[in-house]
């Protein structure tokens, strides 16, 4: 390669050096966009205070980030298990779709069960369609060897495009618009105090550390980590891939699907279009950026959702385009990315002889 | 005792003075659905706001390409802790984010654009622009040849079906004849899609096209195919300059100057507006060269029996698609049914879903 | 269906495929070289946005489109530089590149919505455009049709006959092997990414500056990813590529006509169409073939080596 270096594999990757490399490439990626600002005519520093302030400056700012990382957390969660098994999910969206329609339509069902009856069903049914919307792609691949990046991805399209036949056609509210009537008492989950953060964060909790003792305790857990690294060792060991294939997606599917819930029961209390708001990408990023670990997720949701927030505050403060976060997303994971050839590769000069 | 009472004083003081400055300069707020760009419905509202700019004392913020749902509860709510006097929300899907916001800030004016729920504190307003399409319709019933007229429309929403309804009246008025068809794009604002859309019309024998889209598309078809075309939101001439007939238009400024005064003197209170042109927020724009004197003519006369008040354009016998009778001979639908059609009128050829 | 419909459908597929047609081929070339980017689609929208820019700037299309291509190199050299310098994961950067690529497009175009631009427009092939049928289907359309016409021929010979291109292949093949044979796989695949990414800023430009003369957000709405697909469809041909577009093509026209020709179905399903006509011809494909013409070292990356 360079004339006077050499390039070196690392014998050992600790943690703190991944956590320092990290961090670098998220400044890089900061100073990328403040430059981005300075171009666009707005003053950098003003504006990466008002990303700042408006993302975590304030009781409300913390509370907003929270609301916001919840749907990202269990979409990233998902993703992360697929991912452990280099496959490819990146249709989490569409997951979280069909989740949605799901918990609608037994909350649109059954609308006088009580709540306690009520808000397992709709999990139950939002986790079945979201799991049944991965499970497609895995037996797809496992049958017909086709590629999941792009299936999940169309399957993606699909999703949205049935939820929008649903709320414009059978759903449709008496309102005429395109949503559904909104959801029965029984099948809103609340707000936590005197806080606007819904219950949903518990079930958040619950579910991170329910995949972290998966993949720490349970054998499929070993077996798709062990899968992930190397396909052929997996199969001479005996380790039964293709299956774990389908699990993984149907996993994934499930979380995303349980995200969906979440969102229609806590935030919109209906369904509407308007649900789907991206988090099936940023969740990919913050699936990355997390090196795949729950507790990581749980760090860089929150932060992402803090992103997404405090774009809004340079909107309006200082009319800042929204495509100022997507742009920010895709610079931290590609900084990420490049800053993973440091973790595993050294470089040294050349010795003189 | 009676250092309490100064202190007390003192506090009374500087409560009024703060009052008295938030008087002085008054901030309003807009959210908006989409870029506010160079044409199109946000461009519209943002040409009202920019009207305000104009007033003394006021200043003015927006917020754009928001999406419905959570994340303009989070915008509306951003805007109402730092104070701004009156928020306008101008897409359907903020309803009830704002709803929901307008009960936590009960000292904020909150204006919702298109919806139909109002609180103490929350009107909501529309124009009547279908007013302005019955007279486009008249214009594109007398130009057509082939009698079919396309018409490319956004979502199938009661604000576009009563459009499309009140266009197809208008055409019959002056050719009974004539069909309209209609081709969802499920899109505001997407020029290739919609130009597409427009094209797929001219290809089913349509020789005029109309659009209740942002982008000038549809325009664009029209003129490179050189057959007529009907525009929306402002005068899109300048993009069909041998095609564009004439266009609905909106004209917010006289309204939002008008609720601003209202804030400002202590006289508003919520109420649902529907404003038309007897106000001057709707109107035709001018007629191009090609559009004969005698049809200008009998289409200003209408228009000054619509600003009279004598032509009410939905009122009875009106058929629907399947030809049976939806509207008595001689009622007026009120606007309660207005707000919420979701049925076509006879002649128009299309599916609401 | 009768005459009358199919060839106004027949001449819309060819010009919503055209577009689809140069990104597949941009997809393909990086493909090729062993470098899969899944930011097609951001690169498209760099592109499309370029062109449209410099269109209005110079009142110049020709300029616009090359430069339209230039940008589509420029933000496929972030992936270049992610993944073969930095060792990164090809998939996940190309998923960050579609990320970056629309968000610098709508960031810097938001300003520019709803403006138009001069750009190319029709021009009828003369005899060739009055035969029955075939004429307007194929010889009544703009400049950068005919130009993607003779593309795909091109992009044949290039792989099949010429030194660079069969280098360019092995490097995608077996690069431990090129690199043996002397050859520097490392510059070739930065060749497979930049060239490949100078046609989707092509295939982007065509929307803004052929297709419509107007520039909004997300002009592209997906064609990038339908084009990720279609480098699969097409088993790494450049000519069954030309099929695939087109069929592609003719399946987002025929969805629009559906309903003007007075369809009752619900318009989300229609919609729906190319989106399930993708999973459809994957499968099928798949299953077709099992030997589908991958480059073997695909979304593979060189170690490397002091």
């Amino acid at each position: 390669m360079a004339a006077g270096f050499r390039i070196l594999k690392r014998q050992e990757q600790p943690a703190w050096r991944s956590c320092l490399i990290v961090l670098a490439a998220v400044s890089l990626s900061l100073l990328l966009g403040l430059l981005l600002l300075a171009i666009q005519g707005t003053p950098p520093l003003t504006g990466f205070k008002v990303l700042l302030q408006g993302a975590f400056g304030s009781r409300w700012a913390l509370e907003d980030c929270l609301i916001k990382a919840i749907p990202i957390f269990l979409c990233s969660l998902g993703v992360a298990i697929a991912f452990r098994l280099r496959i490819w999910n990146i249709g989490a969206e569409g997951q979280f779709a069909l989740g949605a329609v799901g918990a609608t339509w037994i909350a649109l069902s059954f609308p006088g069960l009580p709540k306690f009856f009520l808000l397992p069903l709709m999990v139950l049914m939002a986790c079945l369609a979201g799991g049944f919307w991965g499970m497609i792609p895995a037996l797809l691949r496992q049958r017909a060897g086709t590629n999941e990046i792009i299936v999940t991805l169309m399957m993606n399209y699909i999703a949205i495009l049935f939820l929008d036949f649903l709320v414009y056609g059978a759903w449709r509210d008496v309102s005429g618009f395109p949503m559904t009537a909104p959801f029965p008492p029984g099948a809103v989950i609340g707000t936590m105090g005197s806080s606007s953060v819904h219950w949903g964060l518990t079930h958040c909790l619950v579910l991170g550390l329910l995949v972290w003792i998966f993949f720490r305790f349970t054998r499929w857990g070993f077996e798709i980590k062990a899968s992930g690294d190397s396909v052929r060792a997996a199969r001479y060991a005996g380790i039964p891939y293709d299956r774990l294939v389908v699990l993984v997606m149907v996993l994934s599917g499930a979380l995303a699907g349980w995200s969906g819930f979440l969102e229609a029961s806590a935030s919109l209390n209906r369904l509407q279009p308007s649900i789907m708001a991206g988090y099936g990408f940023t969740a990919i990023v913050v699936a990355w950026l997390a090196r795949l670990n729950p507790l990581n997720i749980a760090i860089s949701s929150f932060l992402l959702a803090g992103l997404r927030v405090g774009v809004e505050h340079l909107q309006l403060d200082l009319r800042v385009p929204a495509a100022f976060g997507s742009i920010l997303e895709g610079l931290i994971l590609m900084t990420v990315l490049a800053g993973g050839f440091f973790m595993r590769y050294r470089i040294v000069p050349r010795s003189r002889s | 005792m009676r250092i309490g009472m100064i202190f007390m004083a003192l506090f009374c003081l500087a409560g009024i003075s703060t009052i008295h400055a938030a008087e002085k300069e008054l901030m309003v707020g807009f959210v908006y659905v989409s870029p506010v760009g160079d044409a199109g419905w946000s461009h519209a509202h943002d040409q009202g706001r920019l009207a305000l700019e104009e007033m003394p004392g006021v200043k003015t913020a927006f917020v754009e390409a928001v999406a419905e749902g959570p994340d303009a509860e989070r915008v509306i709510q951003t805007m109402a802790r730092r104070g701004y006097d009156i928020i306008f929300a101008t897409s359907f899907g903020y309803m009830d984010p704002m709803l929901k916001v307008a009960g936590q800030f009960p000292n904020t004016v909150f204006m919702h654009c298109s919806g139909f729920k109002t609180a103490d504190n929350m009107g909501n307003y529309f124009g009547r622009i279908y007013q302005a399409r019955y007279l486009s319709g008249m214009v594109a019933g007398a130009m057509t040849t082939s009698n079919v007229i396309g018409y490319v429309a956004a979502y199938p929403i009661p604000e576009v079906i009563r459009g499309i309804n009140a266009f197809t009246l208008g055409a019959q008025a002056v050719n009974p004849d004539v069909t309209v068809r209609v081709v969802w794009t499920k899109t505001w604002y997407d020029p290739a899609m919609e130009k597409e859309a427009a094209k797929s019309l001219l290809d089913a024998g349509a020789d005029i096209i109309a659009q209740h889209q942002d982008s000038p598309g549809p325009q664009e078809a029209a003129q490179q195919q050189g057959v007529y075309s009907i525009g929306y939101n402002t005068d899109m001439s300048r993009f069909a300059p041998n095609a564009h007939l004439t266009a609905p238009i909106w004209n917010w400024a006289p309204y939002y100057q008008q609720v601003v005064e209202q804030v400002r003197n202590g006289t508003w209170t919520a109420s649902s507006d529907w404003p038309g042109m007897a106000e001057g927020i709707v109107d035709l724009a001018p007629f191009g060269p090609m559009v004969p004197q005698e049809v200008q003519d009998r289409v200003l006369a209408v228009k000054e029996q619509i600003i009279r008040g004598e032509e009410k354009i939905f009122v009875g016998p009106i058929n629907n698609q399947q030809g049976a009778e939806k509207v008595a001979d001689g009622v007026v639908l009120p606007d309660e049914e207005l707000l919420s059609m979701n049925w076509f009128v006879q002649g128009v050829v299309g599916t609401t879903e | 269906m009768t005459v009358e419909i199919l060839i106004p459908l027949l001449t819309a597929a060819v010009i919503s495929g055209t577009p689809i047609l140069y990104a597949t081929l941009g997809a393909m070339f990086s493909e090729k070289s062993g470098v899969l980017n899944l930011g097609v689609e951001g690169v498209m929208l760099t592109g499309c946005l370029t062109g449209f820019l410099v269109a209005k700037a110079s009142g110049n299309p020709v300029l616009a489109f090359c430069a339209a291509g230039l940008a589509g190199a420029l933000t496929a050299s972030l992936h270049g530089l992610v993944c073969l310098v930095f060792q990164g994961n090809q998939v996940v950067s190309g998923l960050a590149l579609t990320l970056l690529g629309t968000g610098l497009a709508n960031y810097f175009g938001t300003a520019f919505v709803g403006q138009a631009a001069p750009g190319f427009t029709p021009v009828p092939i003369p005899f060739l455009a009055d035969i029955p049928g075939l004429g307007p289907v194929l010889f009544n359309h703009d400049p950068l049709v005919y130009l993607s016409y003779m593309l795909p021929l091109l992009f044949w010979l290039f792989f099949t006959y010429t030194r660079f291109g069969l280098n360019l292949r092995a490097t995608g093949e077996f690069p431990g092997a090129a690199a043996a044979a002397g050859i520097n796989a490392v510059a070739y695949r930065w060749a497979g990414v930049l060239v490949g990414g100078f046609f989707m800023g092509l295939g982007g430009a065509y929307l803004s500056l052929a297709y419509t003369h107007l520039w909004t957000n997300n002009l592209t709405a997906g064609r990038g990813w339908i084009a990720v697909a279609l480098v699969i469809f097409s088993f790494w041909r450049p000519g069954r590529a030309v099929f695939g577009a087109y069929l592609f093509g003719g399946i987002m026209a025929l969805q629009l006509r559906l309903q003007a020709f007075g369809t009752t179905l619900p318009s989300s399903l229609l919609l729906m169409l190319p989106y399930i006509l993708t999973v459809a011809v994957l499968v099928f494909s798949s299953l077709h073939k099992k030997k589908t013409g991958a480059p073997a070292a695909l979304g593979v990356n060189i170690e490397p080596r002091d």
